[in-house]
């Protein structure tokens, strides 16, 4: 057993006095027959060796500077803020956070065997290129799956069908065959497909495994909006997540979004039907390596500051919803870090305060047991007479310069259903020359082409929307992702 | 709050890019202008407020002469659709930038005030300036237009101009 060390044999802490070693050793050695000699009985060797060790104070220091070392290493946080020092003023101010989570380096992870369920989209839209890329991308990816993974496979249109129950995957051709049989019919309900996943996987017991369900989607759905986030929301509390992309542009992005928001999971776009299967990897391989599983920060912030936006930057981009009491940050997977970007509002402040922010952060390790780790930071900030104009960091710098863009598409969207159209169109414009300035040169022409259709048809195309949102989006992460 | 010099919206202090326009307000900060102690000019109450004032976007041309006593120097600028008032604009040939008269010290905000078009002719808007924009010595409560005619005494803090055309 990995985490016996010779005080957990003696059912002492680390700080155990001699006497309570000595204590500890008579008791557990009362408990051998009186003939017990080290050969014969191997509990009771070890029983002595933990003694000999501790009793001896040079012995003792030795052990207890090797076994720092060969404690399971933890998650670590860096927190870092856009100032420490803030000028007494009679309005609100913001201030910025980033919070980066980092796996311990020198560990190789086992790999948490996956229980993966993908739930296809085959309403009628979905007839024809895009139904047959997905059917490829899916026989594609099964390849990609450990021996000891477990596949379900349900389709929905307005009703859900089994295509493959909960099986490993030794028998690869099978499995497509039946994915090859799908047919395009009917309208989309992806109620009935996230349910029909949830209960194919359910047969499996959850605890052994890294639970995922995969949605695949190119339409909006009708009426069951609240019952699919509802479910999304159930299955993260029974370690379900959920990851959802959206084929096309009739797709409803923000409801994407919700759904994904309870179990930090990703939501994306996809374009071009031929990238669903680079999509479809990318999730899994992220899954493949968990280092860490349902990050939760706690909203523990002074009452004098206000959470205004979140942001997951690392290992995607995605939105983080603030309306818990904890924010659910999803896995630390994959190769880098999990980073995070909260702004927040500090209300106007007349006297010289000093500010607590603490940070506490819980994840459950899936190599120790799911032992739940708690991280705890705290930040400190200074409201005073004179505060001094100190450059942020460039990390916050960067990520608050490409997270604006994005909400910046967010609000020309706003605008434009709120019926202002000319406020729409001037964001627009604004949003194509910082996108320039950026150096993303499509994006910027996909703005600018959204500008014009805007002050002539008062509208965006779905496409150019989701391109924009998605695109803006993912620039987010790269930002911190070229730096490593 | 602070003013974006970009597009005028207004932002928290601690801003790091507008989120009107996007513009990088951090290069902006450390030109904050200071609240005067005191003013040696007597000010009036402000002017009756201008009823069926309506700003005009259309373009008409028209050439401004700004003579600023206390450095002695005149600049002529286009009315085409606005002339922005204030300190250190990237372009200085549609802006009034009053950085080298003085314009820091004397109380000028960075975007301090616009000249625009509208239905009674040209008219003066104070943006939230720090330290307030006077015309013929009356100060005029921030975001709302008022008619100017050729040869006003406009004030910008303690930055007396002269306006003809």
């Amino acid at each position: 057993m990995s985490g016996e060390t010779y005080y957990s044999i003696l059912g002492l802490s680390k700080t155990a006095s001699l006497d309570e070693i000595q204590d500890a050793f008579a008791v557990l050695a009362g408990r051998f027959p009186e003939n017990a000699s080290i050969d014969s009985n191997p509990e009771y060797g070890k029983l002595l060796q933990a003694y000999e060790v501790l009793s001896d104070k040079d012995r003792r220091a030795i052990y207890d500077s090797l076994l720092v070392e060969t404690t399971p290493p933890s998650l670590e946080a860096t927190v870092q803020i856009s100032r420490t020092k803030m000028a007494i003023s009679d309005s609100a101010q913001l201030f910025y956070l980033l919070i980066e989570i980092t796996p311990p380096t020198h560990v190789v992870r086992a790999r948490r065997p996956l229980n993966l369920c993908l739930a296809l989209d085959r309403s009628t839209s979905m007839q024809g290129t895009r139904l047959d890329y997905l059917k490829t991308a899916v026989s594609l990816i099964i390849d990609k799956l450990a021996p000891d993974d477990i596949i379900s496979i349900v389709s929905y249109s307005d009703r859900a069908e089994i295509v493959v129950e909960p099986t490993h995957i030794n028998n690869k051709n099978q499995i497509i065959a039946h994915v090859r049989n799908i047919q395009a019919s009917g309208g989309t309900e992806i109620y009935q497909g996230l349910y029909a996943g949830v209960t194919q996987m359910r047969q499996i017991s959850l605890d052994q495994y890294n639970n995922q369900l995969i949605l695949l989607t190119d339409g909006h759905t009708y009426g069951d909006t609240e019952q699919c986030i509802e479910l999304a929301q159930r299955a993260s509390e029974t370690k379900i997540g959920f990851s959802a992309f959206g084929i096309g542009a009739q797709w409803n992005d923000s409801f994407l979004d919700q759904l994904v928001a309870p179990s930090g999971g990703r939501s994306a776009y996809i374009e071009d039907p031929t990238q669903i299967v680079k999509y479809l990897e990318d999730r899994i391989q992220g899954l493949g390596t968990i280092h860490a599983r349902n990050l939760h920060l706690k909203k523990a912030f002074p009452g004098n500051t206000t959470p205004q936006y979140g942001f997951k930057l690392l290992p995607f981009s995605q939105p983080i919803d603030l309306s818990g009491s904890e924010l659910n940050l999803g896995n630390l997977e994959g190769k880098g870090s999990l980073a995070i970007l909260l702004e927040l509002l500090l209300q106007p402040q007349e006297h010289e305060t000093r500010i607590t922010i603490p940070i506490e952060i819980t994840a459950e390790i899936p190599e120790q047991n799911n032992h739940i780790q708690k991280i705890t930071k705290q930040i400190q900030i200074l409201v005073t007479a004179r505060a001094p104009e100190t450059a942020p960091p460039e990390d916050i710098v960067k990520a608050v310069r490409m997270l604006n863009m994005y909400r910046m598409n967010e609000k020309v969207w706003q605008d434009i259903e709120a019926g202002h159209i000319g406020v729409a169109a001037t964001r627009l414009r604004h949003l194509t020359t910082r996108l320039l300035e950026a150096g993303e040169i499509q994006l910027a022409q996909q703005a600018n082409a959204e500008t014009e259709r805007l002050n002539n048809a008062g509208e965006l195309s779905e496409e150019g929307r989701k391109r924009l949102k998605f695109g803006t989006r993912a620039m987010i992460g790269q930002t911190l992702k070229l730096e490593e | 709050m602070i003013r974006c010099r970009d597009c005028g919206a207004s932002q928290y202090e601690g801003t790091l890019y507008c989120s009107e326009c996007g513009r990088n307000l951090l290069q902006d900060a450390k030109q904050a202008t200071d609240v005067l102690p005191f003013s040696e000019f007597a000010h009036k109450p402000p002017p009756p407020p201008v009823s069926e004032l309506e700003l005009d976007a259309e373009q008409k041309a028209k050439q401004l002469t700004f003579v600023i006593p206390n450095s002695r120097h005149r600049h002529t600028l286009t009315l085409n659709k606005q002339i922005q008032i204030g300190r250190a604009f990237d372009d200085t040939t549609t802006n009034l930038d009053l950085t080298d008269d003085n314009g820091m010290e004397l109380g000028v905000s960075r975007l301090h005030a616009i000249i625009q078009w509208s239905n009674k002719g040209i008219v003066i808007t104070d943006l939230g300036s720090t330290n307030g924009t006077f015309l013929n010595n009356h100060h005029l409560p921030a975001n709302k237009p008022y008619p100017i005619q050729s040869g006003d005494e406009l004030r910008f803090g303690e930055l007396l101009v002269h306006v003809f055309y």
